[in-house]
C-alpha cells in the first residue's frame, strides 16, 4: 500500500479573468525532443538526425485536407536539406496531435485527439519513407476513453495517456496500455479519490526509482470547443486538471497526488547521473514546477519559477530540457517566443535568453547535443490564431549557447500539408534490420 | 538517470570474420561484478498483476547437444525467463548484464527448494552462424550443469530465427564495422522475457529495469499466483543477488 493521497485545492477563477481579459487561445503541447524519449527507448540519435517527422493536422482547402506524417530532410549535407521529401495521409482529419516511438525505434505511434484513433508508423524499414502499417480504431469503444495523447514506450508495450472519456467528453479519463502489436492489455483510471482530479496529460517515468509522473489538462468538451467559447464558460474553465500524480511504476498504482495548478503538461526528467527530479510548466499559470523527493523520501512539487509575464498569458506549450539537465527551452504560444532558463540549480531557474520565433509557436525540440532546434506552430485546429497570425511551419535554428540562427524553414501552407504539430526525429540508421541484411553481408 | 539511456541507446558487439573480443565464455561472465540493485524496494510479490503481454511465440531451436527442438519445449510448463544474447557480444550493459542477472537469479532460486522446481532460465543466440552448440557449450560453462535449469540455446539459420524475433518483438539490425577488420556489427536492444507456465509472455524488462530482486519478485508473483493462498516461497531479500 502506498502512502494516502494528498489533497489538491486549487481552481482556475484568476486564470479565467484573465484569458477572458485576453480573449486569445491556450495551449495543448507536446513531447517532442530527443531526450524526452522514454528512458526504456533504445537508438537515441546522438549524432546529426537525418529527419525530422512532423505529425500534421489536415486542414479543409489545404492539399488533400487530411492528417499526414510529413517527413522533413534535417541533414545539412543532403541535397534535399531542409526539404519535405515524403508524406503520407491518413485518410481523414481527426485533430492529429501526438506520437512517440515503440521501444526499438521502430515504430511510430500517432494519435487523434478528436477521432480517437490510433496511427502506427513503420519508421524502421525505411526511415525516410514511412509507412503506415496498423490503425487502432477501437481505443473508445474498448477503453472508455477519448483523445490518445501521450505515447510512452515501455518494453515491448505503449502507456497510451487519454485526454478525456466517451461518456462526459469530460477530464476524467485513464491510460490505456497496449502491446507493441497494437492489442490493449489493459487500461489504468486516473485517480479520482484523495486530491486526484482525473485528468491526464503527459507521463514521465524514472525507473530507478520505480515513480511514473503524470499531469493533467482537460476533456474533449474544451479542447475541441473554440477557446473563446470555453473562457467565457465559468464551468468550463473549472475543468482543467489541477494536478500531477506519483505513481507506484511497478504496481502501476497511484502513490501521492501533488497539487499543481494551472494545467502543468509536459514533465521532464533530469538525465543527469544522480538527478532524480523533474520539471513541468504550468500553462496557466505560466509557472515553471519541480518534483523532487524531500528529505524523507515523500515526493513533493513546488514552484521554482515564472515564466515570462503570467499577467499576459504567454502560455507555456512546450518544455526542452538538455541531456544533462542544465537548461531548459520553454516555448510560450501567445506571445511567439523561444525561452532558455539556466537550470544549473533547478531550484531557482533562471532566463537567459528569449527570441521570437513566430506569431503562434507551440512544439520545440532540440537534438541531443543541444546544437540544433526545431520549432513547430500548431496547437489545434480550432485554437490555434487567425489571418495573418496563423503561419504554420517548421522553422530549424542553430543554437551557439547565445543566439538561435535560423537554418532552414517549411512553410506548410506553401506545402500544401497543414498545420504542424509534433515533431521526432529519425535517422537512416534505423535502415539496417536483421532480415536479410545480415545473409547478404556475410 | 543516465544510465538507462546510455545503456538503452545501443548495444553493440562485434560480428567479424576475425576472432571478436566479446566475453564468449560463461566463467568469465561470472566474475564480473554483480548487477546492479534497484534502487526501491520492489513491491511486495502477490501485491500487483503481472498482465498478459503476448504469447511466446515457438520454432526450431538447436540445444547444446546439437538436437533440433522446438523452443515451445522451453517456454511452457514452468516460469521462463528468457533472453536473446550473442556471445560475443562486449557491451557491459547488454548480453552480458543478462548472463549476470540470470546468473543472480538463477543462484536466489538454486536457495529456494519451493522455486527450484518452477523455474527456468533460457538463454537463446541471435547469432547462429556464429554461436554453434559448441560455441555455446563454452559461453555456458558450467551453468547447465548448476542445480537449475538453464537452457542454452542457438538457432540453425536467419531464416528460422527472425520469426521468433519478430514474435518476441526483439529487435536487431545490422551496422558497418567500425574497428579494424570489422565487417558488419548487430546491435540491439537488450530485452529479457518473463514467461508463465502457459507460455504467455508476462513481463518484458530492458536495461532500465533489470534488477534480480524486481525479476524475484516477478517470479514469485507468477508462483504465488499458480498456488493461489500458498505462503511466498522464502526467497529473502538478501539470498537475491549475488552467488
Amino acid at each position: 500500500m502506498g502512502p494516502r493521497l494528498t489533497r489538491s485545492t486549487c481552481t482556475f477563477w484568476p486564470i479565467r479573468a484573465l484569458l477572458i481579459a485576453v480573449l486569445v487561445a491556450t495551449p495543448l503541447a507536446a513531447l517532442a525532443d530527443e531526450t524526452c524519449n522514454s528512458p526504456y527507448m533504445a537508438n537515441l540519435i546522438k549524432n546529426q538526425e537525418d529527419y525530422v517527422y512532423v505529425w500534421t493536422l489536415g486542414v479543409k482547402g489545404v492539399g488533400d485536407g487530411w492528417d499526414k506524417l510529413v517527413t522533413i530532410d534535417a541533414n545539412p549535407t543532403s541535397p534535399r536539406y531542409g526539404k519535405v521529401i515524403h508524406k503520407v495521409s491518413v485518410g481523414g482529419r481527426g485533430e492529429a496531435h501526438h506520437m512517440g516511438f515503440t521501444d526499438d525505434r521502430r515504430f511510430l505511434w500517432a494519435g487523434g485527439l478528436d477521432d480517437s484513433r490510433i496511427f502506427v508508423f513503420d519508421v524502421g524499414t525505411d526511415p525516410a519513407k514511412p509507412k503506415l502499417v496498423k490503425r487502432i480504431t477501437d481505443m473508445p469503444k474498448k477503453t472508455g476513453y477519448v483523445g490518445p495523447h501521450t505515447f510512452y514506450a515501455l518494453p515491448g508495450r505503449m502507456l497510451v495517456q487519454g485526454l478525456s472519456n466517451t461518456k462526459d467528453k469530460g477530464g476524467t479519463t485513464g491510460i490505456a496500455l497496449y502491446s507493441n502489436k497494437g492489442d490493449l492489455i489493459t487500461t489504468y483510471a486516473m485517480p479520482t479519490t484523495d486530491g486526484g482530479d482525473g485528468y491526464g496529460y503527459d507521463i514521465a517515468i524514472n525507473p530507478q526509482k520505480n515513480v511514473m509522473l503524470t499531469s493533467s489538462f482537460t476533456g474533449w468538451n474544451n479542447y475541441m470547443t473554440d477557446l473563446g467559447k470555453v473562457v467565457q464558460n465559468p464551468e468550463a474553465m473549472k475543468r482543467f486538471g489541477n494536478t500531477m500524480v506519483v505513481w507506484d511504476l511497478k504496481a502501476m498504482k497511484p502513490q501521492k497526488v501533488l497539487a499543481v495548478p494551472g494545467a502543468p503538461l509536459e514533465i521532464r526528467w533530469s538525465l543527469k547521473e544522480g538527478d532524480n527530479w523533474a520539471i513541468t510548466a504550468a500553462a496557466l499559470t505560466s509557472k515553471l514546477w519541480l518534483v523532487r523527493a524531500d528529505a524523507s523520501g515523500q515526493w513533493q512539487a513546488k514552484e521554482v519559477g515564472t515564466i515570462g509575464d503570467p499577467s499576459k498569458i504567454p502560455l507555456p506549450v512546450d518544455i526542452s530540457i538538455r541531456n544533462d539537465g542544465t537548461g531548459l527551452w520553454v516555448n510560450t504560444f501567445m506571445d511567439g517566443k523561444t525561452r532558455y532558463f539556466d537550470l544549473t540549480n533547478p531550484e531557482q531557474p533562471r532566463q537567459t535568453y528569449e527570441k521570437a520565433t513566430g506569431k503562434q509557436v507551440n512544439m520545440i525540440s532540440q537534438s541531443w547535443d543541444g546544437t540544433r532546434v526545431y520549432i513547430s506552430s500548431s496547437l489545434l485546429a480550432n485554437w490555434d490564431k487567425s489571418g495573418a497570425d496563423n503561419e504554420q511551419f517548421v522553422r530549424a535554428f542553430k543554437w551557439d549557447g547565445k543566439e538561435l540562427t535560423p537554418t532552414f524553414e517549411v512553410d506548410f501552407i506553401k506545402e500544401h500539408l497543414g498545420r504542424a504539430h509534433h515533431m521526432k526525429f529519425g535517422t537512416k540508421a534505423m535502415k539496417s534490420a536483421y532480415r536479410g541484411a545480415l545473409a547478404s553481408a556475410r | 538517470m543516465l544510465r538507462p539511456l546510455l545503456a538503452s541507446a545501443v548495444l553493440v558487439a562485434a560480428v567479424t570474420t576475425l576472432p571478436g573480443p566479446g566475453w564468449g565464455h560463461g566463467d568469465e561472465l561470472r566474475d564480473q561484478p554483480p548487477p546492479a540493485k534497484a534502487d526501491f524496494t520492489p513491491p511486495t510479490p502477490g501485491s500487483y498483476a503481472l498482465l498478459p503481454i503476448m504469447r511466446a511465440p515457438s520454432g526450431p531451436v538447436v540445444d547444446l547437444e546439437g538436437r533440433s527442438r522446438r523452443l515451445v519445449e522451453f517456454t511452457t510448463g514452468k516460469i521462463t525467463l528468457l533472453s536473446f544474447v550473442y556471445t560475443r557480444c562486449s557491451d557491459a550493459w547488454g548480453c552480458p548484464l543478462a548472463y549476470r542477472v540470470f546468473d543472480a537469479v538463477g543462484a536466489a532460486v538454486e536457495r529456494a527448494p519451493g522455486l527450484r522446481s518452477h523455474v527456468r532460465l533460457v538463454t537463446l543466440s541471435f547469432d547462429p552462424r556464429h554461436d554453434t552448440p559448441a560455441v555455446m557449450r563454452q559461453y555456458a560453462g558450467d551453468q547447465a550443469s548448476r542445480g537449475i535449469d538453464w537452457q542454452f540455446l542457438t538457432t540453425r539459420s536467419e531464416r528460422v530465427l527472425v520469426p521468433l524475433l519478430d514474435g518476441f518483438g526483439q529487435d536487431v539490425r545490422v551496422v558497418p564495422g567500425d574497428r579494424p577488420g570489422e565487417s558488419i556489427r548487430l546491435t540491439h536492444v537488450l530485452k529479457v522475457f518473463l514467461i508463465d507456465p502457459r507460455g504467455v509472455v508476462r513481463e518484458i524488462y530492458s536495461t532500465a529495469y533489470l534488477y534480480p530482486e524486481v525479476v524475484l519478485a516477478d517470479i514469485e508473483t507468477l508462483r504465488l499466483e499458480a498456488t493461489s493462498g500458498e505462503k511466498a516461497t522464502a526467497v529473502r531479500t538478501g539470498d537475491r543477488v549475488g552467488r
